[in-house]
């Protein structure tokens, strides 16, 4: 069951990557997240430990309703709807994708069967969420999009910290939620600075800097 | 616990807490340099009650088993409560001067010191921080803190600066969360479900029941995450950029205490995995990575053609020396890493305390626009000459005893096992000798490429004839004591250690070398 669920969110991560509306990627990440609650509860239910309830249910909360709200307003503001351009074209996109998966299963391959039975292959799929919502953020150049990216991997992180360890200390939770938070806030505020200063979010336009 | 302890730890975190409050509420800017001065006064009080306690009793834990302070971390915290004193002389003078020219709105000036004393608390935080966990969220809140700090000018540059910072610093900590969930994972197998089972005192206790396989991953990530923070080639990308952009003080307080505080961090994860892994494992990596960023670090300040860039490549390529220190480890390498820390964020905010009066002067960064400083600003010369020459290792300076240590452990080490594993892919077989040899030879050739560089840019910018627009003379201010004093305690450390602070050195080495 609790694998299902890992695969699921695995397969929402792919639709990311493919997806090239930008009110699209959010929603999938908002979806994504309640997969990820879903799994969490469960989880919580399987093994009887109520401190990730609270994690699932801050999960809905933040990750899939206000982070979400924030990202859709500033794409709103923005006036961006579509990435015309990308990096990575999908089909290569897709293709990467599928071997950071095997990379993932390959690098925790030690790993796996000291695990807990119930949930064995989720640590895998959590490495794998991981360097996939990394790659998004290397081949897309929108700045919300790079966000998602980000957030995604956040995902993938608490993904492995609960179905691989059942959860991580309360407060270390409490506080890695109000970390990402405060940088969902942070990276709203920075994408209208950077629309005044720039005429737009373009991350590629971002080059002064140089050596 | 003893009631002075504790009030000594919550005066370290509650001060800056309150202040940063507090600063938000106040509108006179007299008012919020007075507060920003106590608070750091304040730090500086409790940092020597602590380190007295620490020194004579050892390592306790307080406030329900949430701090942990040992000799480390203490010594950390004297770093952070005295460059955040000196700093905060500076920003008096450097922000009144540019709240006078109507750079920056005086009612901007709240919003400075709130996201300062956050930082500040947020660094720490960290360090004092028990559990891995609660540091991580501490690191990651210093990225949040300081990102509009960088920004702070809202200029196109510093906005660009601001961004890549947030991104990549956070992207590389998400990673070192991945490394602190593995290490929950190992943890949790052997002390069961419990909200303790990332404390560093819980993690020693059973640290030979863990499981190395895990535990190697684990590493790998915190110290790819970590690192990105401390800058470390090939992470480095955002440092030059934030550096150079960043109001001055803020640069000094993140070039000099939160890479120190950042290499805490890699050094508090390699403490409890020492005991779990094969002897080397942690070390041959630091040692891998801090030799990479030196040489690469040597080789981009020889084009660099902006002097606040230039300090900051020169801040990576400490940050590996020190990384070597710790990497080679033994009494002599990480003692000599450890006091490289106190030095490097003596001489880093130094310079970037001068390069900011000769910004602000000749509003310029470029080095070949920067002539005849010592006729402009006969101080700051010799204050960025100091500087200059402290961070290449010329003698008098304390930079020079602890390179040289650093430099004479990774002669005479005998490596731990015969062969440098770099994961099961690559392994170099060389006799022991010829390869720490040629390591410090090509050590020692970086360091020169490297001090040829840096006198040869620095000597052209304090000589020569000023240009026509730039006025002459310098007027004493508030700003000039940091300066002095720094410069003081490069040249008195490097001629002998205080009793004090050598024990505590002493003592933090051997939390290092526990095994």
């Amino acid at each position: 069951m609790v694998d299902l669920c890992s695969a699921l969110l695995l397969l929402t991560c792919f639709a990311i990557v493919a997806q090239r509306r930008l009110s699209a990627c959010v929603d999938l990440f908002a979806l994504q997240s309640v997969f990820l609650a879903a799994t969490a509860a469960l989880v919580a239910f399987l093994t009887g430990i109520h401190h990730i309830y609270v994690a699932a249910a801050l999960t809905v909360v933040i990750k899939a309703i206000v982070l979400p709200r924030i990202l859709k307003k500033v794409i709103e503001r923005l006036n961006v709807t579509r990435e015309l351009q990308m990096n990575i074209n999908v089909p290569a996109g897709l293709l990467i994708c599928c071997a950071l998966v095997i990379l993932a299963f390959f690098i925790t391959q030690p790993i796996i069967p000291l695990g807990f039975l119930l949930t064995r292959d989720s640590l895998a799929i959590a490495l794998a969420i991981v360097l996939i919502g990394f790659f998004t953020m290397i081949a897309r150049k929108k700045a919300v999009t790079q966000v998602v990216g980000f957030l995604v991997m956040e995902n993938g992180l608490f993904l492995g910290a609960t179905a691989a360890a059942y959860g991580m200390p309360l407060i270390v939770e409490l506080g890695v939620f109000f970390d990402v938070l405060v940088a969902g806030l942070i990276v709203g505020i920075y994408t209208h600075r950077i629309q005044d200063a720039f005429d737009s979010v373009d991350t590629s336009k971002l080059t002064v800097l140089k050596e | 616990m003893t009631t002075p302890l504790s009030a000594a730890v919550i005066v370290f975190l509650g001060a800056p807490l309150l202040a940063g409050f507090l600063s938000l509420v106040i509108r006179n800017a007299r008012l919020l340099h007075g507060v920003n001065l106590a608070t750091m006064a304040a730090l500086v009080v409790a940092d020597m009650a602590l380190t007295g306690r620490v020194l004579t009793l050892g390592p306790f834990t307080t406030l329900g088993d949430l701090v942990y302070v040992d000799a480390l971390s203490a010594f950390i915290l004297f770093i952070i409560a005295a460059i955040g004193l000196t700093c905060s002389l500076y920003t008096w003078s450097y922000l009144d001067d540019y709240v006078a020219c109507g750079v920056v709105a005086p009612n901007r000036l709240s919003r400075f010191f709130f996201l300062f004393h956050l930082f500040l608390f947020a660094m720490i935080a960290a360090t004092m921080a028990n559990s891995l966990g609660v540091l991580w969220v501490a690191i990651e809140g210093t990225t949040l803190a300081t990102t509009f700090l960088i920004a702070f000018f809202r200029k196109r540059e510093g906005l660009e600066a601001g961004w890549k910072y947030l991104i990549l610093c956070s992207v590389g900590i998400a990673l070192a969360l991945f490394g602190t969930v593995l290490t929950y994972y190992s943890s949790v197998r052997v002390l069961g479900d419990v909200s303790t089972a990332l404390n560093v005192t819980k993690l020693l206790e059973v640290a030979d029941r863990l499981d190395p396989h895990v535990l190697r991953v684990a590493f790998i990530f915190i110290l790819v995450g970590y690192g990105t923070k401390v800058g470390l080639v090939p992470m480095h990308t955002w440092v030059p950029e934030a550096y150079s952009e960043a109001p001055a003080p803020v640069t000094a307080m993140l070039a000099g205490v939160l890479e120190t505080v950042a290499a805490y961090a890699v050094l508090r994860s390699k403490m409890v995995m020492d005991q779990a892994l094969p002897l080397g494992f942690t070390g041959n990596l630091l040692l891998l990575f801090g030799l990479v960023s030196f040489c690469v670090a040597a080789l981009f300040i020889l084009i660099q053609h902006d002097y606040k860039r230039l300090f900051a490549y020169s801040s990576i390529e400490h940050m590996g020396l020190a990384m070597v220190g710790f990497g080679v480890g033994g009494i002599a390498g990480t003692f000599g890493g450890l006091f490289h820390l106190l030095n490097h964020a003596l001489a880093k905010s130094l310079a970037f305390f001068a390069s900011g009066n000769i910004h602000r002067r000749f509003d310029t960064r470029e080095i070949g626009e920067v002539r005849g400083l010592a006729r402009v600003q006969p101080l700051t010369a010799v204050a960025l000459l100091v500087a200059g020459l402290a961070l290449v290792g010329m003698p008098p300076f304390s930079l020079f005893a602890s390179e040289v240590l650093v430099v004479s452990a990774l002669a005479t080490q005998s490596f731990a096992s015969d062969t440098l594993h770099f994961g099961q892919f690559v392994t170099v077989v060389i006799s022991d000798e010829v390869r720490s040899l040629s390591i410090v030879a090509i050590f020692l050739v970086f360091a020169v490429a490297l001090f040829g560089g840096f006198t040869y840019r620095l000597a052209a910018m304090a000589w020569g004839t000023p240009p026509d627009h730039v006025t002459r003379g310098e007027e004493w201010n508030v700003g000039h004591v940091p300066l002095i004093v720094t410069a003081l305690m490069l040249v008195a450390l490097g001629v002998a250690l205080p009793e004090r602070l050598k024990a505590l050195l002493d003592q933090a080495t051997s939390v290092l070398l526990v095994r």
